[in-house]
């Protein structure tokens, strides 16, 4: 999903919507093709996981969080506050 | 000058319907016309490229929309812009040619080069008064095939440069190129420069954006052609707008004993992906390139290099260095091939990152493909973060963080600014570097 040129993960977790950037901080591609399994997702190229709630890295090769945006749903739309 | 508004209303897009109308309003040779289509078909067919090839991985183009950028026509875009222009400064030059949108819209050279033969100005008009040397080299060394972004270069290249230097003739004094573009404009410029057995010429590039924060696309070829003995020095400064996207294919051939200098300087755009190479196709050939990068925010860009020997007894050397802040990014994949029989090669390439923030990334890649017995073939790499030790230094000496870090970067690029010979792009170079520097608190 893009947000003002940049590219986040929007998943809705136990009724709760979190945004998380979408880079592996591993090798820097895209997480969003990635598999999710309960509140992570792997990244497709080298199976780097990462929190959806967090951005923390869960598993190697990733050894650094990606960016988590702060989320307000509203009368049913999504509103993500990006992260510098 | 005055500034344009958005010349792009009501012009045609990036597709079938837009290729035809743009294809009609042209005055094009016929084998121009035909080698045009034949590349706009192999546009139509192909993909855009695959993000799990190599040259490609490192890239996103998921961002990038062509439906959003609009052709520019020879007949449309006329007006000069008001984009700032850095490497004319004190410099005293023999012919300038400047383009807006990628049109040419004014050119210039002295008298007495036009009275011994050369040829420079606007690659539109030259191929259709010139048809017999533009055919010859035109689109020789960049293949249509490479990538859908070559496609369509060569298909709908709208205007751009040619410089022909005829034999044995020395242009002592620059020559200047400087192109522009309007908020959210479309550039697929190409760039011919020819210069035959002995001839010597120095040409600047520049291309900037109308604002800062523009926004566009650049789609363009650049193809140096060097005869025997011939001498180019070239330097290039990318400084769009940050909100454009850049792509190029660049290519060189550099013929017996000539010598190639090119300078690559990219400050500007959101995302550049160039590939560049350089082919050694005669004995002695000598190719020195050096590449400065300098990115802030969320720059991405990417260099992909090849330095082919095809020849013995060549020399090539490559210099890359890129300053990273903030949460930019670049990626530098350099190869040396040696074809089977280039023995004697000397080749050398180097890529050097300085990271000033944490979250900036620099992927640097060197490689060597050798099939020849005789050679002599090294590479390296650095990355690393400055020393903030360094600065504190400078800022105990009374010198502000922002002084501190330009101090340390001027330094890091000496080793460029050394390599390069004209005083006035050494200055050029030096401004544009202070500009990027982001302001500290």
């Amino acid at each position: 999903m893009e947000v003002d040129d940049r590219f986040v993960v929007v998943t809705l977790i136990e009724g709760e919507v979190y945004c998380i950037e979408d880079l592996c901080t591993h090798d820097g591609g895209t997480l969003g093709d990635g598999e999710v399994e309960g509140n992570c997702i792997a990244c497709p190229r080298h199976g780097a996981k990462f929190d959806l709630r967090t951005g923390n890295a869960l598993t190697m090769p990733a050894t650094e969080a990606t960016l988590s945006h702060e989320v307000k749903v509203e009368d049913g739309k999504v509103f993500v506050q990006l992260a510098n | 000058m005055s500034a344009v508004a958005d010349q792009n209303v009501g012009l045609g897009k990036f597709d079938r319907h837009g290729f035809d109308d743009f294809l009609a309003k042209r005055i094009d040779p016929t084998w121009l016309s035909d080698a045009r289509k034949a590349a706009y078909a192999e546009f139509e067919t192909m993909g855009w490229p695959n993000p799990r090839s190599e040259n490609w991985m490192r890239s996103d183009l998921r961002g990038f929309r062509i439906e959003k950028y609009s052709i520019a026509h020879e007949t449309e875009t006329q007006t000069k812009l008001d984009a700032p222009v850095h490497l004319l400064e004190g410099v005293e030059i023999a012919g300038s040619v400047r383009s807006a949108n990628g049109i040419v819209i004014s050119e210039e050279l002295d008298e007495s080069l036009k009275a011994k033969g050369v040829l420079f100005g606007s690659l539109s008009r030259l191929s259709r008064e010139k048809p017999e040397l533009v055919k010859k080299y035109l689109h020789t060394l960049i293949d249509s095939s490479a990538d859908r972004f070559a496609a369509l270069q060569v298909a709908m290249w709208s205007d751009g440069y040619l410089l022909y230097v005829p034999r044995n003739v020395i242009i002592e004094k620059p020559l200047h190129i400087h192109a522009s573009m309007t908020e959210g404009g479309s550039d697929l410029s190409h760039t011919l420069v020819i210069l035959e057995e002995g001839a010597e010429a120095t040409v600047l590039t520049e291309c900037s954006s109308v604002t800062e924060q523009g926004s566009g696309m650049f789609c363009g070829g650049v193809e140096l052609i060097l005869g025997a003995r011939s001498n180019l020095r070239d330097v290039s400064l990318q400084d769009w707008g940050q909100k454009v996207w850049h792509f190029a294919h660049k290519r060189a051939s550099v013929g017996q004993d000539a010598t190639l200098q090119w300078t690559l300087a990219a400050m500007g755009s959101r995302f550049a992906q160039v590939d560049q190479q350089v082919e050694m196709v005669a004995p002695g050939a000598r190719s020195f390139v050096n590449g400065v990068m300098f990115t802030r925010d969320r720059q991405h860009l990417t260099y992909n290099t090849i330095q082919r020997h095809c020849a013995p007894h060549c020399t090539s050397d490559f210099l890359y260095k890129s300053v990273l802040q903030d949460r930019s990014r670049t990626v530098w994949r350099g190869m040396i091939k040696v074809d089977e029989g280039a023995d004697k090669t000397d080749g050398y390439q180097r890529n050097d990152n300085l990271m000033l923030s944490d979250a900036a990334r620099a992927d640097s890649i060197p490689g060597l493909e050798i099939k020849a017995d005789d050679v002599r073939c090294t590479h390296g790499s650095t990355s690393g973060r400055v020393d903030e030790e360094l600065i504190f230094y400078a800022r105990s000496r009374g010198f502000t963080r922002q002084e501190a870090i330009l101090m340390i970067v001027t330094g890091f690029f000496q080793q460029i600014f050394d390599r390069i010979t004209i005083e006035s792009v050494r200055e050029a170079l030096g401004k544009a570097i202070a500009r990027q520097v982001r302001q500290y608190e």
